[in-house]
């Protein structure tokens, strides 16, 4: 028993030292002095001084940071209905209904980026901003069903009753029992619908209007005609720090909330 | 006025009492919004698409603008077009050989990874792991892959290692073959097997892998017998989620791969893209139709022969 | 008149010679080079006709002196917005989708026809151009629009070879065959397999071997494409693989992964000095890097200047082909980028233009093809590409 522990420990570690070699590659060569991609030649910070006149790759960045926080919140909302709707209520059909919601997520990104761009062009409807978030909420509405809908399915429904025995209407207790309850599952949505909304390419390749890149995008045109700066490797270095920072800061604090 | 305010708040109210007493009302305000939404612009893309890979939306020029007609004789030009194209096979095998190595990949690396971090940490270091595996997510896929290229390159790291080692004699190009590719689709799909798989490990009770043990069990038995069964949920949603879009893949092979490889989103994406006009449009489509027909077909075999519960985190 | 083009010849020479400091030989007086500086803003905000307020330009990547574009904007108070395509595939997809409109577009000769008859793209009014005079005569009333009623050359050139001669090993590339002999274990391919590079772009490469087979660049016979089909499947085990630029431009300079590439001229000369998106630099980055147009020949492309049809802002769209087209403007874009702008070729200091990776030199114009698109034989030859990307 004990040399498996110890293998699987190794194996863990491994795997997670192995996970973090590309992004420590990325981190270094933020730092390197020539322009070489491959060759570390030397310590500057170039690449971060030039990124902060970069004003396309900001303006990129903040694309792609307030177009999926509408995505995630939109996402959420349609993603919680209807996981209440079908599980709570279970409608006639419902299974159809469950499985029709779930047909975006096993569709092929390729195929759906596609068949919404020519739609959009029979249409004749301009891109603009909306049509890239509501090509994402297409996909993150059903992936937040998903999550959601396993959680509504677990649970214990004592707390709702109790809450409804106790004079609340099913409103009042939709907002104060039932969201607190669902708070793991909505965060977990939250994170997963921002996270492929935030590194989608395919989909707002598709999608967006003129002169609008999101950070992905922006990467794609220019790694595609071989100008991949480093400063892009500088803002992805600022960008897990600030995630360390922000993911430490929020441990933290739960911590502190499981103590008291 | 205040009769009218009154009148409004009456209605209101009274349109509430309906909405709390009516079962059917109530579902269908829950779930039209998400409905409608994918109804507009998922279904009915998907639709549109589908009438022209039949040819059965027809361009017309009118003055400056065009105009659509919808035509009721469905042809089959585009889908033959599509099946006696050389290489058509090739390009769905060889997407299904990348998406098949990627899942079975992920879900050998990603079971003992989920089994150690639910089994063998305490709470804290769980957060903390989890924690480790999200952030790289924060750096955007492309440039993943392109630090993933640099890494195998002739003069990168892995090969001025090995060289320094004494391993190889001169520098060596992982960049460019098949491994490179299966390496970094691996590298690139793992969270999607490892978090459903976690989700579901987390939540199986110690004790009854415990009462296996004491049962006599042999701690290959208990993971046959117990550990599996339980977490199948986790490992089928972790399937589908690296699968599908492993079948789509194709900005990896270009990347790494040295763009020999025509994997068939790469097939969808040229016709749609290469081929000019409406021509292209139905030609993609018809691509498109036929490939989502395979995913749904292996998504419905996998559900009746593995399992229908699906379980994410 | 003519007094006054030396002068700028010089001043040209000089803002580039600032710009790479001394030792290049291009030095300058300072009031020279104000002057010029001065000329520069004098264009940029003397369009005499009424503007719009914004400019949405669609154009391929590292293909002008953004800085000066953006300048021009500034001084003509237009909100301006440029956009990159990686390949007319891209733009045409863009175009005929409508769903976006864009001002002023650079698609390549060989799309236009299809362009115009399709109506995606608008007339052009020359009056409202008068540069259009600094245009040599070769590049105006082509096959492609013989009137110009649709469009103005942009920038043209060839795809043939570049490669690094540190790595050759003193062989000498010379022709197609030495890319797709590969039955002759003598030939540069088979002595140097597995680091020879093709375009990923279809036509590029299909056409590289109908040239070498013989073949008219545009056929349509099928045993024709099947033989170049087969040719390229039989090359393809000895190609490291089918490359983007940006693979190119990273690689070829130190060669480890590949030397060898079929290219185009203006990114080899992109390589071989230094280039930028936004000034001038006139360093020779990488000598090593050579490019040759084969003995059989090679393909020619011209990009245009086109007005979508969706387009909005056209009075901006034709302000801005001719400010472009000012000899002093379209030379400083090519001290920029190295690709060549055929109306500044006269300003364009000597080293560049006498260069045949930049401006192709009137010698080879025989050996260089061009050939029209048509929705029909993109889709014959897409079949035949998928066999060959099968394979």
């Amino acid at each position: 028993m004990k040399v498996v522990d110890t293998l699987l420990k190794i194996f863990f570690w491994t795997v997670m030292v192995l996970i973090y070699v590309p992004i420590a590659v990325m981190v270094a060569f933020s730092f390197n002095a020539s322009r070489s991609k491959v060759v570390f030649e030397g310590f500057s910070l170039e690449n971060y001084i030039s990124l902060f006149s970069n004003e396309r790759v900001w303006g990129s960045f903040y694309n792609s940071i307030w177009t999926a926080l509408i995505v995630v919140v939109v996402s959420l909302i349609l993603g919680i209905l209807m996981a209440y709707g079908v599980t709570r209520y279970r409608p006639r059909g419902s299974t159809i209904l469950d499985s029709l919601i779930m047909v975006p997520i096993i569709i092929p990104e390729i195929v759906e980026a596609v068949t919404l761009a020519l739609f959009l062009s029979i249409v004749g409807i301009p891109l603009s901003p909306f049509t890239i978030i509501i090509g994402h909420v297409a996909f993150d509405a059903p992936l937040a069903y998903l999550i959601l809908k396993a959680r509504f399915q677990g649970w214990n429904r004592e707390y709702e009753e109790a809450a409804m025995t106790l004079g609340a209407d099913e409103i009042r207790t939709f907002v104060k029992v039932t969201i607190p309850l669902m708070m793991p599952a909505v965060l977990a949505a939250a994170f997963l619908t921002f996270i492929w909304s935030y590194d989608d390419f395919i989909k707002t390749f598709f999608t967006r209007p003129t002169g609008f890149d999101t950070l992905p995008v922006y990467i794609w045109t220019r790694v595609a005609r071989g100008r991949v700066e480093l400063d892009i490797n500088a803002l992805s270095t600022i960008i897990v720090l600030v995630a360390m920072i922000f993911t430490y800061l929020r441990m933290k604090l739960e911590e502190k909330q499981s103590t008291i | 006025m205040a009769a009218g305010a009154d009148g409004v708040v009456s209605l209101l109210s009274r349109l509430a009492d309906r909405i709390r007493r009516d079962r059917r009302l109530k579902t269908i305000l829950f779930l039209s919004p998400g409905l409608i939404t994918l109804a507009v612009f998922f279904f009915l893309p998907f639709v549109v698409s589908l009438l022209l890979s039949f040819d059965m939306l027809v361009r017309e020029r009118v003055g400056n603008t065009f105009v659509w007609i919808l035509s009721l004789q469905p042809n089959l030009e585009y889908y033959i077009k599509f099946f006696t194209s050389p290489g058509t096979s090739v390009s769905i095998m060889q997407s299904l050989y990348y998406a098949s190595f990627t899942t079975i990949g992920t879900l050998l690396i990603s079971f003992p990874m989920a089994y150690y971090m639910a089994f063998k940490l305490d709470r804290r270091r769980k957060n903390f792991v989890l924690f480790l595996i999200f952030l790289p997510f924060w750096v955007n896929f492309i440039i993943r892959v392109y630090a993933i290229r640099f890494l195998f390159h002739p003069d990168g790291i892995v090969s001025t290692t090995l060289m320094a080692l004494g391993i190889t004699d001169g520098p060596i190009s992982i960049i460019g073959t098949d491994a490179a590719v299966l390496i970094t689709m691996v590298y690139s799909y793992l969270i999607f097997m490892l978090l459903p798989i976690y989700g579901v490990v987390e939540k199986i009770n110690k004790e009854l892998i415990e009462a296996a043990y004491t049962l006599g069990a042999t701690p290959f038995k208990t993971l046959v017998k117990v550990t599996l069964p339980l977490a199948k949920p986790g490992i089928i949603a972790g399937s589908l989620l690296v699968f599908i879009p492993a079948m789509g893949e194709f900005i990896i092979p270009i990347i790494v791969g040295g763009g020999k490889s025509y994997p068939i989103g790469r097939l969808i994406f040229d016709q749609f893209i290469k081929v000019s006009g409406i021509q292209g449009w139905a030609l993609g489509s018809a691509a498109a139709m036929v490939y989502v027909g395979l995913i749904v077909i292996a998504t419905y075999l996998y559900f009746r022969f593995v399992g229908r519960e699906v379980t994410l985190i | 008149m003519s007094s006054r083009r030396d002068f700028l010849r010089v001043a040209v020479a000089g803002a580039a010679g600032l710009a790479l400091g001394v030792g290049a030989g291009y030095m300058a007086r300072q009031g020279e080079v104000d002057s010029l500086n001065e000329r520069i803003r004098e264009l940029a905000s003397r369009a005499g006709v009424e503007l719009e307020e914004e400019f949405n330009f669609y154009n391929w990547t590292w293909y002008a002196n953004l800085e000066l574009i953006d300048q021009w904007a500034r001084e003509n108070g237009i909100r301006l917005t440029i956009d990159h395509y990686e390949s007319n595939d891209e733009l045409v997809a863009t175009l005929e989708l409508g769903t976006v409109s864009y001002d002023l577009v650079v698609p390549s000769a060989s799309y236009i026809p299809s362009l115009i008859e399709k109506g995606l793209i608008q007339k052009i009014d020359l009056d409202k151009i008068p540069n259009v005079e600094y245009i040599p005569e070769n590049f105006m009333g082509r096959e492609w629009d013989p009137d110009n009623e649709y469009t103005v050359i942009y920038s043209y050139g060839t795809t043939a070879i570049a490669y690094n001669e540190d790595k050759l090993g003193g062989d000498e590339i010379t022709s197609w065959g030495d890319l797709f002999d590969v039955d002759n274990p003598d030939s540069i391919i088979r002595r140097h397999a597995g680091k020879v590079t093709m375009l990923e772009e279809s036509i590029e490469v299909m056409d590289a071997a109908a040239i070498y087979l013989g073949y008219p660049i545009d056929t349509m016979d099928e045993n024709q494409l099947q033989d170049i089909a087969d040719l390229l499947i039989a090359q393809k085990p000895y190609l490291y693989g089918y490359a983007s630029t940006e693979a190119i431009m990273e690689n070829l300079p130190t060669g480890s992964l590949f030397y060898i590439s079929q290219a185009w001229n203006g990114d080899i000369a992109g390589i071989i000095y230094e280039s930028s998106e936004t000034e001038v630099l006139m360093g020779i980055a990488n000598p090593q890097i050579k490019y040759v147009v084969p003995e059989e020949g090679a393909v020619a492309w011209f990009d245009n200047f086109a007005i979508p049809a969706n387009a909005k802002n056209i009075e901006n769209a034709h302000a801005f082909i001719n400010w472009f087209l000012d000899p002093v403007i379209s030379a400083i874009h090519t001290m920029t980028v190295k690709y060549p702008f055929p109306a500044g070729i006269k300003y364009v200091p000597e080293i560049l233009r006498n260069d045949p990776t930049i401006f192709v030199p009137e010698s080879l114009y025989d050996k260089l093809y061009w050939t029209m698109l048509t929705p029909e034989l993109e889709e014959l030859w897409q079949r035949y590409w998928q066999q060959v990307q099968t394979a």
